[in-house]
């Protein structure tokens, strides 16, 4: 653990230099659990947020925060210099969209919304940096309670008017950005016109049914980084199941965290 | 293969004898905590391991309970997965092949909703060279129907074990349940019925409440308790059995550490199955195993064997 840079309450920003991990697809993520602790019993999941090869072949990895429980109070706790146990990359990536952007134009080639929920932006942070990098320009619609949830806004504003997009911030206090939910936001963005081809979105799951419904609405096609608890991280508990659109279940872990919205019945 | 320690004592023997079962060490993952083993080659040595039980399979392929299917709990988790498995014939099919020829005994966990099924099942298996053993899960809390009744009735598992037993000439295994006034009446009728192995215990039937929406948090309300919570429970049980029931006994509940291992060897099991300690780190079982050799080296203790329910015997 290199250090944990405290963010305004409740969040944290925790790096860690892994010494053998392969650098994550956007969307992955790692099983991290606090030093020598016994309890929380189960690691928890945390999306790589930002991640930076070292000199010396290791990988940093930074884990955006937000303490809810005692699993990341013992995470937020961690002092620089201390050892903690992490497991990864896991899971399946923002994958339709990393086709997109590789393949040759196409429907994947245009503009993209990005929809975050507080804390879920953890979710986005290497996706915006694969899209900014890559040329293609995206909207970041980043919605909280008030602003202190907007934690990352100024990362992801500098995002996505470098790609050729803009931040859009909305607060249910109006404490920073238009009063009211993001997916109003978006949903007026779309009404209007903006021509996304993907949405992508990672918070609360009332947040991505309403950004599901909205895209399915505007004929545009997308993916959700989903939450859900998890046992293990790595697909030996199958206790991280979600309700498939076809009435069957997909485990979190593996065939997720990231789906195609119309996959998943919300 | 293993050198002696710095101290120049001889590498202790960790090999055991289950029944009819030889394995390389005490040291096995227990039954749906680590899938079908291969899936995890590249997190875990499974070389290493004693042995490996299946996740539960039934004649067909089950896709489980809706979520949500764990919770959290203090030293441990509820779980209710609901037995979701690929089925006997697509584990025999696929995964057995890329498993039979490493070193860990391949021990096949079965679960019926009928007695027939678990007889079907036992001849499903019964030509593969490969399986070791069967294990009938009688004491699976997370289903409406099947399991767990076969596990809380002496007279129906005793009668179970028999059909079973009139259908392959495999080791049976026996798991069984802590949700019972007496396991060791279960743990006799088993016996009765012709099983050569015990396995103590299941997961206790537990439940959990979400206070912020007031409601029980898995989607089935009860589920089953597992990890370091139960431990004490399951090595109480395991002392129970082993000295009650004349038969080797395989501990299972909450391993975790090498302490572990050696308090249910002493209780009297012959080996331990690890479980939910391998979601918190899937190399557990390795460790333990290294970590068993150091402690039996350190201590001069020579083999597995000599630590076998010597709990139990008088000073």
């Amino acid at each position: 653990m290199l250090d944990v840079q405290p963010l305004p309450l409740p969040y944290f920003l925790l790096r860690v230099r892994v010494a053998a991990m392969e650098p994550a697809e956007p969307g992955q993520f790692v099983m991290v659990a606090g030093a020598n602790r016994p309890e929380p019993y189960l690691r928890r999941a945390f999306s790589v947020y930002d991640q930076e090869a070292a000199s010396d072949g290791s990988l940093v990895i930074s884990l955006l925060g937000k303490v809810i429980g005692c699993g990341t109070e013992a995470l937020a706790a961690c002092v620089p210099g201390e050892r903690i146990p992490v497991l990864g990359p896991l899971g399946t990536g923002f994958h339709s969209v990393a086709a997109g952007i590789s393949g040759s134009g196409g429907s994947e080639s245009g503009r993209a919304a990005l929809v975050a929920g507080g804390i879920g932006s953890a979710g986005l942070g290497l996706l915006a940096q694969v899209l900014e990098r890559s040329g293609r320009p995206f909207d970041f619609f980043y919605g909280g309670r008030s602003a202190e949830d907007l934690v990352e806004a100024e990362t992801f504003r500098r995002l996505s008017e470098r790609s050729g997009g803009r931040l859009v911030k909305t607060t249910e206090d109006g404490s920073a950005g238009e009063r009211g939910l993001i997916t109003t936001a978006l949903e007026a963005e779309v009404r209007a016109g903006a021509g996304y081809t993907t949405v992508c979105t990672c918070g609360p799951h009332g947040l991505m049914a309403a950004v599901a419904g909205i895209a399915a609405a505007g004929g545009v096609a997308g993916e959700a980084a989903t939450e859900t608890p998890m046992g293990c991280g790595y697909g030996a508990c199958l206790g991280c199941a979600v309700t498939l659109k076809n009435g069957g279940y997909a485990l979190c872990c593996r065939q997720g965290p990231v789906f195609r919205l119309d996959e998943l019945a919300w | 293969m293993v050198s002696a320690g710095a101290r120049g004592l001889p590498s202790p023997d960790l090999s055991t004898r289950v029944g009819p079962l030889r394995l390389q060490n005490p040291i096995l993952t227990a039954s749906g905590t680590f899938g079908y083993g291969l899936e995890f080659a590249e997190r875990a040595d499974l070389h290493r391991l004693g042995g490996l039980v299946t996740k539960g399979l039934s004649l067909e392929p089950l896709a489980g309970n809706p979520p949500v299917r764990i919770a959290e709990t203090r030293g441990g988790m509820l779980n209710s997965i609901g037995l979701q498995n690929i089925g006997v014939d697509r584990f025999l099919n696929e995964v057995l092949p890329g498993l039979k020829d490493l070193p860990p005994k391949v021990i096949v966990n079965l679960f019926g909703s009928a007695q027939d099924e678990y007889v079907r099942l036992a001849e499903r298996v019964e030509p593969y060279e490969g399986v070791a053993a069967v294990e009938l899960n009688v004491s699976c809390p997370n289903v409406s129907k099947g399991g767990i009744e076969f596990g809380h009735d002496p007279e129906i598992l005793s009668r179970l074990v028999r059909r079973v037993r009139s259908a392959t000439g495999k080791p049976i295994v026996v798991k069984l349940s802590p949700n019972v006034t007496s396991p060791q009446a279960l743990a006799g009728a088993a016996k009765e019925g012709g099983a050569d192995i015990l396995s103590a215990v299941n997961t206790f039937v537990g439940m959990a409440i979400d206070t912020a929406t007031m409601r029980p948090i898995l989607s089935t309300i009860r589920g089953g308790l597992s990890g370091p919570a139960i431990k004490p429970l399951a090595l109480r049980i395991v002392f129970d059995v082993a000295r009650e029931v004349d038969l080797p006994v395989i501990g299972i509940g909450g391993v975790e550490t090498v302490d572990d291992v050696l308090e249910f060897l002493l209780a009297g099991a012959s080996a331990v199955q690890v479980g939910t300690a391998l979601f918190r780190d899937p190399r557990t079982a390795e460790r333990l195993v290294d970590g068993l050799r150091e402690r039996l080296q350190a201590e001069g203790i020579p083999s597995v064997d000599s630590l076998i329910g010597a709990a139990a015997r008088p000073e």
